[in-house]
């Protein structure tokens, strides 16, 4: 027991600035996952049969590939074509596009929860399209879109391991792991606060978004 | 856009071997894979009995168990495996690996890759499944009760049948994020197709035309596309025989999958 407290406040710093790489990673990547996301959703829903398509194709294809696949074509591939990205921006753009399909996809069936009832409803009451949507279906909406995008965060969490590991070798806590590893042979002991603190961030973002789902369900 | 098109950066598809030691490679991958769901569906159904069961004795454990290996990330536990697996387990897993396995598969670094996979996807299989079951009314377990059907076969004949029935597109798009997950393993220097990818993008391997990275992972990306769309038509095709078989739409249950797919796209 000694020597796995005694591990952790010799490497404290380490395994701090792990995490707080981790941290920026996923913040980055919600960052753009939520914004692509969200335009890619627009895209599936729209009135016009190209952009409907333009949306489908983009969900399918990101989808369905694996992350790791992203991050050799943008970081290895786009340099070799000319187009030369840091590993950070490789990183995150790869994480953030490959999640935002599924925000996509999330927001898209959010929208399609709602009644078209209720779009009928607000319009005949003499509300503008833009404030049926601002007013009436966005709000209900947000209610479907949550629990979703809780869960795609947390995944999000987990993903942001990949690109520690990979080639792109970002410093995020798993990466600290393995060079503590590799410097002391404590396989047990660095892995066991590595995960510690994977286990802080899924666990709390798990708490929150249980915490908003309850403050935004239907009370009967 | 005139590189990405370019015929001379696809020439590499069709001369030599190029393109059929991708395909081997990417067969090491299904193989994995299908090794990993297997395993995963029969632990991840214990599990699951395990969290539902009447006794805290096995409630608690197995509840401890699933929160742990579903939130900690899939690389992590792959590289903790690779690193802290006794020797003789890799030994053991050498020496009852069949012979007919492809030879990537023949080293015991791959049981770190498998039992990982397997560690984490049984977790959230087996959460999968507890809501599948625990959606059902109760008065099925307790119409099977009092029709005097011990736990085991009302569980068997009553409650699995229509839990389980409920949690398969849920299971389905896990299995489509554990089938992507395989290139994880490529990290612990497996011979699978993103290696193989590098070895043919990096020598021009046969027939020595240049094999761009960008071309080459695109291509490896487009076979996962077409697997991974083959498995979700897989899962709609059996729900939409489901429904016209009983006459009614199963009811769904989802949310508890790694990346939730579309909840309203059965047609």
């Amino acid at each position: 027991m000694s020597v796995l407290l005694d591990v952790l406040r010799r490497h404290f710093p380490e395994f701090l600035s792990g995490f707080f790489v981790t941290f920026r990673v996923v913040a980055i990547s919600l960052a753009i996952a939520i914004s692509v996301g969200t335009l890619v959703g627009a895209l599936r829903v729209a009135p016009l049969r190209a952009l409907r398509w333009i949306g489908t194709t983009y969900v399918e294809a990101f989808r369905n590939v694996p992350l790791l696949v992203l991050i050799f074509i943008s970081f290895l591939g786009l340099r070799r074509a000319g187009i030369g990205i840091g590993p950070w921006v490789a990183g995150t753009a790869s994480l953030g596009l490959y999640t935002a399909a599924y925000v996509a996809e999330a927001i898209r069936s959010g929208v399609f929860a709602v009644g078209k009832g209720q779009i009928d409803a607000s319009l005949s009451l003499g509300l503008t399209y833009r404030r049926t949507m601002t007013k009436i279906i966005l709000p209900q909406a947000a209610r479907t879109v949550i629990p979703p995008l809780g869960n795609l965060l947390i995944a999000m969490i987990k993903n942001s391991a990949i690109i520690g590991a990979s080639i792109l070798a970002l410093p995020d806590l798993l990466k600290q792991a393995r060079i503590l590893q590799a410097r002391t042979f404590q396989t047990n002991e660095t892995f066991f606060w590595a995960a510690a603190g994977y286990l802080v961030l899924t666990l709390s973002a798990t708490f929150v978004v249980r915490r908003l789902e309850r403050r935004l369900a239907i009370r009967r | 856009m005139g590189y990405l098109i370019d015929p001379a950066n696809w020439e590499w598809l069709v001369t030599g071997n190029n393109l059929r030691f991708l395909v081997d490679g990417f067969l090491v991958n299904v193989e994995i894979a299908l090794i990993a769901i297997v395993l995963s569906l029969i632990l991840g159904l214990l599990l699951a009995l395990a969290r539902i069961s009447k006794s805290a004795l096995l409630r608690a454990p197995a509840g401890a168990w699933i929160d742990v290996w579903r939130n900690l990330p899939l690389i992590f536990v792959i590289l903790y495996l690779s690193l802290g697996l006794p020797a003789p387990w890799k030994d053991a897993y050498e020496g009852i690996v069949p012979g007919f396995f492809p030879e990537a598969l023949q080293s015991g670094r791959v049981l770190a890759g498998i039992l990982g996979l397997t560690l984490y996807n049984s977790a959230v299989i087996a959460e999968i499944m507890r809501a599948g079951i625990q959606s059902l009314e109760r008065g099925q377990g307790e119409a099977a009760a009092s029709l005097g059907l011990p736990y085991w076969k009302s569980m068997r004949l009553v409650i699995l049948p229509q839990g389980l029935r409920r949690m398969v597109p849920a299971t389905v798009s896990q299995l489509i994020t554990l089938n992507k997950d395989t290139t994880l393993v490529s990290i612990i220097a497996i011979q699978e197709v993103m290696r193989h990818g590098r070895i043919v993008s990096s020598f021009g391997f046969f027939g020595g035309a240049q094999a761009p990275v960008l071309q080459v992972f695109l291509t490896i990306g487009a076979m996962f596309v077409i697997v991974n769309l083959l498995l979700s038509r897989l899962s709609r095709r059996l729900e939409v025989r489901e429904r016209k078989r009983t006459g009614v739409a199963v009811e769904r249950v989802t949310g508890l999958e790694d990346q939730v797919a579309a909840a309203a796209d059965v047609t």
